[in-house]
């Protein structure tokens, strides 16, 4: 089902279990009506102003009784007055509420307008790094931007994109949903996926994870971008366990195709530290986060720093951010960090290994239930031959050399005798 | 005289218990109650006649528990060996013997008691009254046969006068001192001293013996027994021969006027049946190192006295009751006067084994239970041909009791009335009913406002059960309950339970036992997959519900090493609070909301599974108890094997083996009353599953059975599991200390569960604990401390960890 629909945003929401479950995964912060459209298309597609969030609840069950295959759209409009809906194809009239459905996205990449909004020598180094891209054959790049929540991801992504794509507010966090803006450029496609904050009361949000997962089915990364603030002192078991999320999710893999980036580059380091000093701690004590929360091996991810380290960049993505004299936003090292950033991506896309395609296998995992089952009959045979015949045997020594009491063995010397 | 009779015997009263017993009715013959009441319910059983501390401390007692104890029957068991009594009159001449065997023509072994009951009787009526002064002057030596047979004489003193030692023989221990019923202070007629002196006179152990009074002031006897102790020549060995169920060698009469050619002859004679008395008896189970002793015994002498005899014979018959030959006896003594000392033992040789039913008001009856039954129960060394043991018969008591089909069990030896020194076991069974019901109700209780012990609704609950036992007396049995914990509305939650035992499915006469077993059932039991780790919110209960039908076949190897293999065939339900069929596992969110998308509960998803599987499931126990502490090796391995019948077709292999040492870490010395040692558990449980695992087949981690100092499955649910344990335990007085360390972990399994439960609600997946506790009885108290968050808590359980 590919649906164009201009200026909407259209998630197709997969595996629904009950209406009551839809409002629950869908964020309060839209408000949805519930639309019947006809299979595939979308005839009578109203937005409406109702506030009630009763009313989706309300009206697949009449729908549902009434007609027999119908195909459901939850319309939303955040605030911004981004339209994003929701299509559910139920085969109610299987009555199998649990069907799984494809899920499928499209996504109406627009002309990458913001570019214009960068200083020139920006624009024509972020040109020439496309340029170089499309010499390589590729026409386009999928960014994954994932961290813990308020590290600034949705304002690197408008950073980069140099539009107001994410709504960032100081002190709220956005909603739950994964946004992905595409923009095209001289027939580059960028796309660049926002997630929400991975955690959520002291834990790591599980159900974030698994609304991101969902909505990367069926897409390709090329790079991930780890964020996380360079003005937070220490890390702890909570980013161990962020890590270790997205690597349970992706697979160690995934490390290989991925940048750190650290927000707020733009501090002054705590007394007695230089900048640098400052950074290359954070970056290191950051990394060796990384490698212990995904587990990977010193050896392997010394592998992984020779051939290819993890690169840090740094990002500051406030308006008071220094600028040089082309009007570049610049890091205290004097570096625009934007076309770095964009060359930093490139490169790691660059490398040999290949893009994490996000598939069904991946999401949910191998099914454990089917692994080894081959080897059941073997095992079964391995147990009854070598313990259950082995335990036997050490009960035939027991009863042997079972410490008898003196009136037994008299009598059976006594019986011998006769 | 001596050198001329080398086949002399002396003989010696027949059983190490002093010769004044209290008198009590169970003693005189012990034609009431000849019994040798067994109680598995008691360890140590005072029976030992040996043992003149215990006289009257053998209890009876029942088997079954609501019986009760039932009165005592002193005395322990004696065994009256009926033979006539001592014969009196001279023998042939005095030089060897003081007591000539040859002329008296009575048993063999004569049983020198048969007075003394009467006497004793007598003595005890007789002593609490008025005695009579002697009216004589004092410190005269006054003659037995002067004495007034009218009068009572009260004995103030006896006093041992060896008179080859020409020495006062002081202190009671000495083993004459046994000998002579009288005691001082006691009042005795004329005639009890006549018996009395009568009596030593023919026990042989004295040449000669006296009675001599000498008067006192305050008008009682000072009593002297004067004596020569009977010797025989010097021995270098020893033999023992079993003479139980031996022909009496019939003794010639020796003439008095025979002359010396003839009693050559006479006395040659009997070398020679002796010699064929020895060769036809069967050897003594008396061990080498005792013999040995008694050798070093003789050599030591040099010369064969009496007393030495009497030590030889307690030294013996020491011996065969410590190893439990309770009936075994030291009956004579043979060869004397020749380089070997052939000491003749009747030592209980069992000719018959009797079973009886009795019914309920004791009279014998025809049974329902097949013999064989209670045949295939019996230790061999209860078999006719055996010599009875004291330990056999606990033993078979044990057995017949662990059938759990009699209300009360005896088990007798008894003498055999037809073949001397014979003995018939006697096995007196009383059988239970066979069909029984019973109805119970309860009501619940549980802690109310501010720790009060409130009800906890006013609905009764209750259990109706029935069974039927023991049918066609092959001890097959159907049992059935069905509990409701609210009776007026049983069908909110009934579980139900029936069981069919079928034993000897090999044949009753078959040595393999293997028992059939069939049983449907019912269960809910709260899921410990479910749970939240530490500190999370009240994770939502999810209850597993299982009924089905289960069919096994269990082989015993020991009693407690088995092998069961089986098939169960289940129905799997989870249900939430609300009894409603629950598919997912619930985790409340910070919001408040509820997530629904926890892990899911079943294999099919619908939150029902249905499914058919093999059980199997081998124990290796050889742990025994030394002093009340548990010693030895525990190994289990389980296996359930999905055959691939049911929702989704499940098929799976889930195995888990434990494996327990007991280590003692000092020898010590076993027996009732003796310090336990210190022991060192180790123990390791390593469980997987292949295949299909629906989540509430999953292993879970922690709990007083898992990892201690957690709650059960606040550590995790996984597919694989290993707990590493190890816990000392040292004995305090009649309890023990112990301090533990357990260890349990995943080994990174959990995600391999379908929705990996110990993530989704927050557990680490592993941990480990330390502690220390106290065994209070039944509770464990134990301070533990998990190493998980660092804190400790106190607990308080039931039963034992391993």
């Amino acid at each position: 089902m590919n649906c164009v629909l201009d200026g909407l945003l259209v998630y197709i929401w997969a595996e629904l279990r009950n209406w009551a479950s839809i409002v629950a995964k869908l964020n309060s912060a839209y408000y949805f009506i519930l639309v019947p459209i006809r299979h595939g298309t979308l005839s009578t597609l109203f937005p409406t102003t109702r506030r009630s969030p009763s009313s989706p609840e309300q009206n697949p069950r009449r729908l549902r009784s009434t007609s027999p295959t119908i195909s459901l759209a939850f319309l939303g409009f955040d605030s911004l007055g981004f339209y994003r809906a929701t299509f559910i194809r139920s085969s109610i009239a299987s009555g199998n509420r649990n069907l799984i459905q494809n899920v499928m996205a499209a996504q109406v990449p627009r002309e990458w307008t913001g570019i214009q909004q960068f200083p020139v020598a920006t624009q024509n180094k972020l040109h020439e790094i496309l340029g170089k891209l499309k010499l390589e054959n590729a026409s386009t790049l999928t960014i994954l931007l994932m961290g813990k929540g308020g590290v600034g991801k949705s304002s690197t992504l408008n950073s980069i994109l140099g539009e107001r794509v994410a709504t960032v507010s100081a002190f709220q966090s956005e909603g739950l949903r994964p946004m992905m803006c595409s923009r095209t450029r001289a027939g580059f496609t960028l796309n660049i996926i926002d997630t929400p904050g991975l955690v959520e009361g002291g834990y790591v949000n599980e159900q974030a994870i698994e609304i991101i997962k969902r909505f990367l089915l069926n897409k390709t990364i090329d790079v991930l971008l780890y964020v996380d603030r360079l003005d937070a002192y220490r890390v702890d078991n909570l980013d161990k366990q962020v890590i270790k999320a997205i690597t349970d999710t992706f697979g160690k893999r995934i490390w290989q195709r991925s940048i750190v980036v650290l927000t707020h580059a733009q501090l002054s380091p705590p007394d007695g530290l230089s900048y640098d000093e400052f950074f290359t701690r954070r970056s290191e004590t950051l990394l060796k986060c990384i490698r212990m929360g995904a587990r990977i091996k010193m050896q392997e991810f010394e592998g992984f720093i020779l051939d290819s380290p993890i690169p840090v960049a740094l990002v500051e993505n406030s308006g008071r951010c220094n600028t040089n004299s082309d009007g570049e936003k610049i890091l205290p090292s004097g570096i625009a960090w934007i076309p770095n950033l964009v060359e930093v991506v490139t490169t790691v896309s660059a490398k040999g290994s290949k893009p994490i395609t996000v598939d069904q296998k991946l999401i949910e995992g191998p099914n454990p239930n089917e692994r080894g089952k081959f080897f059941i009959p073997l095992i079964l045979a391995f147990q009854y031959f070598f313990i259950i015949k082995g335990i036997q045997r050490t009960i035939k020594r027991d009863i042997e050399t079972e410490k008898r009491p003196a009136w037994e063995t008299w009598a059976s010397q006594k019986a011998d005798r006769f | 005289m001596a050198l001329l009779s080398p086949t002399r015997f002396l003989q010696i009263h027949t059983s190490a218990v002093p010769r004044r017993r209290k008198p009590s009715p169970s003693v005189a013959c012990s034609a009431e109650n000849p019994d040798l009441d067994l109680s598995p319910a008691r360890s140590s059983i005072p029976s030992l006649p040996a043992a003149p501390s215990d006289r009257k401390s053998n209890l009876a007692v029942f088997a079954s528990a609501t019986a009760g104890v039932c009165a005592a029957s002193g005395g322990g068991f004696l065994f009256h060996f009926s033979s006539p009594p001592p014969p009196s009159g001279g023998g042939i001449g005095g030089g060897g013997g003081g007591w000539g065997w040859g002329s008296d023509g009575g048993g063999f072994w004569n049983n020198v008691f048969s007075p003394l009951p009467a006497s004793a009787s007598e003595d005890d009526q007789v002593s609490g009254v008025e005695w009579d002064s002697h009216g004589l002057p004092a410190n005269i030596i006054v003659q037995l046969s002067k004495l007034s047979g009218l009068k009572r004489y009260k004995i103030s003193e006896i006093l041992f006068f060896d008179r080859r030692r020409s020495s006062t023989v002081v202190g009671t221990e000495d083993s004459f001192f046994e000998m002579v019923s009288l005691r001082p202070g006691g009042v005795y007629t004329k005639v009890q001293l006549q018996k009395e002196l009568e009596s030593l006179a023919t026990c042989g152990m004295f040449e000669r013996v006296d009675l001599d009074c000498k008067t006192k002031a305050d008008g009682t006897l000072a009593l002297t027994v004067s004596f020569v102790e009977s010797t025989w020549q010097g021995a270098e060995s020893f033999q023992c021969i079993n003479v139980g169920l031996m022909q009496q060698s019939k003794q010639v009469e020796m003439d008095l006027d025979m002359t010396d050619k003839e009693k050559l002859e006479y006395i040659r004679m009997q070398e020679r049946d002796y010699r064929r008395r020895i060769e036809r008896s069967r050897s003594c189970l008396l061990p080498e190192p005792v013999q040995n002793e008694v050798v070093s015994m003789l050599r030591d002498q040099g010369k064969v006295t009496a007393r030495l005899l009497q030590r030889i014979r307690d030294r013996v018959q020491r011996w065969y009751h410590d190893e439990g030959y309770a009936c075994a006896q030291v009956v004579n003594f043979g060869n004397l006067n020749t380089r070997q000392v052939v000491c003749e033992v009747v030592e209980g040789d069992i000719t018959q084994l009797s079973v009886q039913f009795l019914d309920k008001l004791g009279n014998v009856c025809e049974g329902n239970t097949q013999l064989a039954v209670i045949h295939r129960e019996l230790p061999n060394q209860l078999r006719p041909g055996h010599v009875f043991n004291i330990e056999a018969g606990k033993q078979a008591l044990r057995n017949i009791n662990s059938l759990s089909l009699f209300s009360n069990i005896e088990v007798n030896p008894r003498p055999d009335e037809k073949s001397e020194g014979g003995i018939i076991v006697e096995i007196k069974l009383k059988e239970l009913e066979q069909k029984s019901a019973e109805v119970s109700t309860e009501w619940s209780i549980a802690p109310g406002n501010f720790g009060r012990p409130t009800l906890t609704s006013i609905q009764p609950g209750g259990t109706v059960s029935f069974e039927h036992r023991n049918i066609n007396g092959l001890n097959r049995s159907i049992v059935g309950s069905v509990t409701s914990s609210n009776l007026i509305n049983p069908q909110d939650d009934l579980s139900f339970k029936i069981d069919y035992v079928h034993p000897y499915v090999d044949g009753v006469t078959n040595p393999r036992n293997r028992t059939f077993r069939a049983s449907c059932f019912n269960s809910r039991k709260l899921s410990p997959v479910f749970t939240g780790g530490p500190g999370a919110d009240e994770v939502p209960p999810v209850w597993i519900d299982r009924a089905g039908i289960k069919a096994n076949i269990t082989e015993n190897f020991t009693r407690q090493s088995k092998f069961t293999y089986g098939l169960v065939m289940e129905e799997i339900s989870t249900r939430d609070e609300t009894s409603s069929v629950c598919t997912h596992g619930v985790r409340a969110l910070p919001s408040g909301g509820l997530s629904m998308d926890g892990p899911p509960t079943t294999l099919s998803g619908t939150g029902t599974d249905r499914m058919v599987f093999a059980q199997a499931n081998i124990t290796r126990d050889n742990t025994r108890f030394i002093n009340g502490a548990v010693v030895g090796q525990r190994d289990v391995f389980q296996l359930d094997q999905g055959l691939g019948i049911g929702s989704n077709y499940p098929f799976f292999n889930r195995h888990q083996l434990s494996s327990t040492r007991f280590i003692q870490l000092r020898s010590v010395e076993e027996g009732a009353g003796k310090l336990p040692p210190p022991i060192l558990v180790m123990h390791g449980h390593y469980g997987g599953c292949v295949g299909d695992l629906p989540s509430y087949d999953a292993f879970t981690l922690g709990g007083p059975y898992s990892v201690r100092g957690y709650n059960m499955g606040e550590l995790g649910a996984c597919r694989n599991i290993l707990e590493l344990a190890a816990e000392l335990r040292v004995p305090i007085r009649n309890t023990y200390i112990y301090s533990f360390i357990e260890h349990g972990t995943d080994l990174g399994s959990s995600k391999d569960v379908k929705g990996n439960p110990t993530e989704f609600f927050r557990r680490v997946g592993h941990g480990s604990s330390y502690g220390a506790g106290v065994k209070l009885g039944m509770v464990r108290a134990e301070y533990a401390v998990d190493n998980n968050s660092g804190t400790g808590a106190i607990f308080f359980r039931f039963g034992e960890r391993f």
